[in-house]
């Protein structure tokens, strides 16, 4: 009987194919990446190997750390600002009886939506004469903004956008997480007279630790990648104050003169970043979190 | 101060409900609009007449139906051919007897998850250049269906495994083939995860933007958050069809979405945690 399920050409049938499509498109890449990042191939003519000179390049080069310090600000921005506010936010939904639903279905519509639409979108809202968001600023006196052409104001307007489009999704992962925590311990503090602050950071903050973590590593994550938001609503300006890493390697990469060996050293030190950084979390800030829950 | 104890939370939702909604309700009223200037000097209030002569104008003119029927079978046929091979796959990695040789497998297809998509991107390029398929909808077709693999089979693999053993010792002893176990018994019980899996892929596709835009130059053959953005370049100042657009880009997914809300929500948080 067991025969069935041994038929190796059924086995073979099943798994080639997906094995095939992988190994072309995730491994072979991943390792031609890991080869041409070493050699000055512009995808015309013949290369040859230039050992690290791609990586030399690239740092020296005062644009590429500018964009480095950008990747920095969405990680801040992240950490400092958004998770707060997702964690708030979590809380308060999860405390309300009332449009409950409503809530946590509305808030996580952005994260579903193309990037490239939103960024279309908040384009128009940030436009400076026919846009909403200046006539409404135009109601307290205030002048017109150039909000996405002014080296000032540019980064801040994207990082919003960013933020609008995401933390609906992370709000859901947290609620999830909270109205799965079991009732009794904020009841039992609620009838000792803990007010739904002090439950909140007493109670509630601690033993969602662990997706606040989650949540903490795939926001940083997300922010070391983040690129399709800045092509679409800035490709980086004003004079590269919104030029993120990936941005960079889109724009030198794949401009007028492409380099794709510069580009692929790119892509790997950008892996390389994202690697360095979760490995550090873990070690800090993830380590200390299980430790309290366990 | 009980009640505003009750009132408080709520006001600080509905502000936040508030600030996500306003764009959509804004694109919406300044689609039906009649000119910029309307949009301009009303920007908050709806439109005085209904101007529904935009969507005709927008779908045809500026090719929104070409982008859209480029997205909608590109998402769907990738989204489709991905379930099929991944649930082939958790089937032959989770039920079939080789064990040894799936355990090695499936870490290996694991693999995939650790690396973020856009550091492929160049290599990616270089790929299908030398395929001789950029320029076609195989250069996306095939990047989206592999990208997808790895998630795809690591859920519908939690899913399969599940499967109580006796039935299928049953289907056996009735004289099915693998095979026919496959199609007859384990594919409609997985459905559920067959479904989160189609819906995650769908979206992930339909709203790729990186790819789509440096492996395709053809106006004929984009998809639509290209196209939109290039429709954005080209009618730089006339917003009511650049907001038609919008609205025919984003209706589709807010439909499903307001039929298949919890497996959405499901479905694309799972692959971020377990990602």
């Amino acid at each position: 009987m067991k025969q069935t399920l041994r038929n190796p050409a059924v086995y073979a049938l099943f798994i080639i194919p997906t094995l095939a499509l992988y190994c072309l498109f995730f491994i072979y890449p991943m390792v031609t990446s890991s080869y041409y990042a070493f050699t000055d191939w512009n995808g015309l003519e013949d290369y040859k190997f230039i050992g690290l000179k791609n990586f030399v390049d690239v740092f020296s080069d005062p644009d590429f750390r500018s964009a480095i310090i950008n990747n920095l600000f969405f990680i801040l921005f992240a950490v400092f600002i958004q998770v707060p506010m997702i964690i708030i936010m979590a809380i308060l939904i999860g405390g309300v009886k009332r449009l409950q639903g409503f809530y946590k279905t509305t808030v996580f519509v952005p994260s579903i939506l193309s990037t490239a639409v939103i960024g279309i979108l908040w384009g128009f809202i940030y436009h400076p004469e026919i846009g909403p968001l200046n006539g409404f600023l135009a109601l307290f006196g205030i002048d017109k903004i150039y909000w996405l052409a002014d080296e000032k104001w540019a980064m801040p307007a994207v990082l919003f956008v960013n933020a609008w489009q995401w933390m609906g999704f992370y709000i859901v992962l947290v609620l999830a997480a909270i109205l799965a925590l079991p009732k009794e311990m904020n009841e039992a503090a609620e009838i000792d007279g803990a007010s739904g602050f002090q439950r909140a950071i007493h109670i509630t903050v601690p033993l969602i630790k662990p997706i606040i973590s989650v949540v903490m590593m795939l926001s940083i994550a997300g922010a070391m990648r983040v690129v399709d938001i800045v092509l679409v609503m800035t490709k980086g300006g004003p004079v590269g104050s919104t030029e993120v890493m990936a941005s960079y390697l889109v724009n030198r990469a794949m401009g007028v003169n492409p380099s794709y060996g510069l580009g692929t050293a790119i892509s790997l030190i950008i892996f390389a970043f994202a690697l360095i950084l979760t490995a550090l979390y873990q070690m800090t800030f993830g380590k200390s979190e299980k430790g309290d829950v366990s | 101060m009980r009640t505003l104890k009750r009132i408080l939370p709520h006001a600080v939702l509905l502000t936040y409900v508030a600030i996500i909604l306003f764009p959509f309700v804004f694109v919406l009223f300044s689609s039906l609009k009649e000119s910029n200037l309307e949009i301009a000097t009303h920007p908050f209030s709806p439109p005085k007449v209904l101007h529904f002569q935009n969507y005709v104008e927008a779908w045809v003119k500026a090719k929104i139906n070409v982008y859209f029927f480029n997205s909608l079978y590109l998402a769907t046929s990738s989204a489709i051919v991905g379930v099929l091979l991944s649930a082939a796959t958790a089937f032959a990695l989770t039920r079939m007897k080789f064990i040894k040789m799936s355990k090695v497998l499936y870490q290996f297809v694991l693999i995939g998850m650790l690396i973020p998509g856009n550091v492929l991107f160049i290599a990616q390029y270089m790929l299908v250049m030398n395929m001789g398929i950029l320029n076609t909808h195989w250069a996306l077709f095939l990047p989206y269906t592999a990208g997808a693999l790895p998630l795809s089979v690591l859920l519908i693999a939690a899913f399969m495994k599940s499967i109580p053993n006796e039935l299928e010792e049953a289907a056996i002893m009735d004289g099915l083939s693998s095979m026919g176990l496959f199609v007859k018994i384990v594919l409609p019980i997985t459905i559920p995860a067959l479904v989160t899996v189609f819906i995650v892929n769908f979206l992930g596709s339909w709203n790729e933007y990186l790819l789509a835009n440096f492996f395709i130059s053809k106006d004929a053959l984009r998809t639509l958050p290209t196209g939109m953005v290039g429709f954005r370049d080209t009618f730089r100042t006339n917003y009511k069809l650049i907001c038609t657009g919008i609205v025919f880009s984003v209706t589709p997914v807010l439909l499903l979405y307001a039929f298949l809300q919890e497996k959405i929500i499901e479905g694309v948080t799972a692959g971020s945690v377990k990602g």
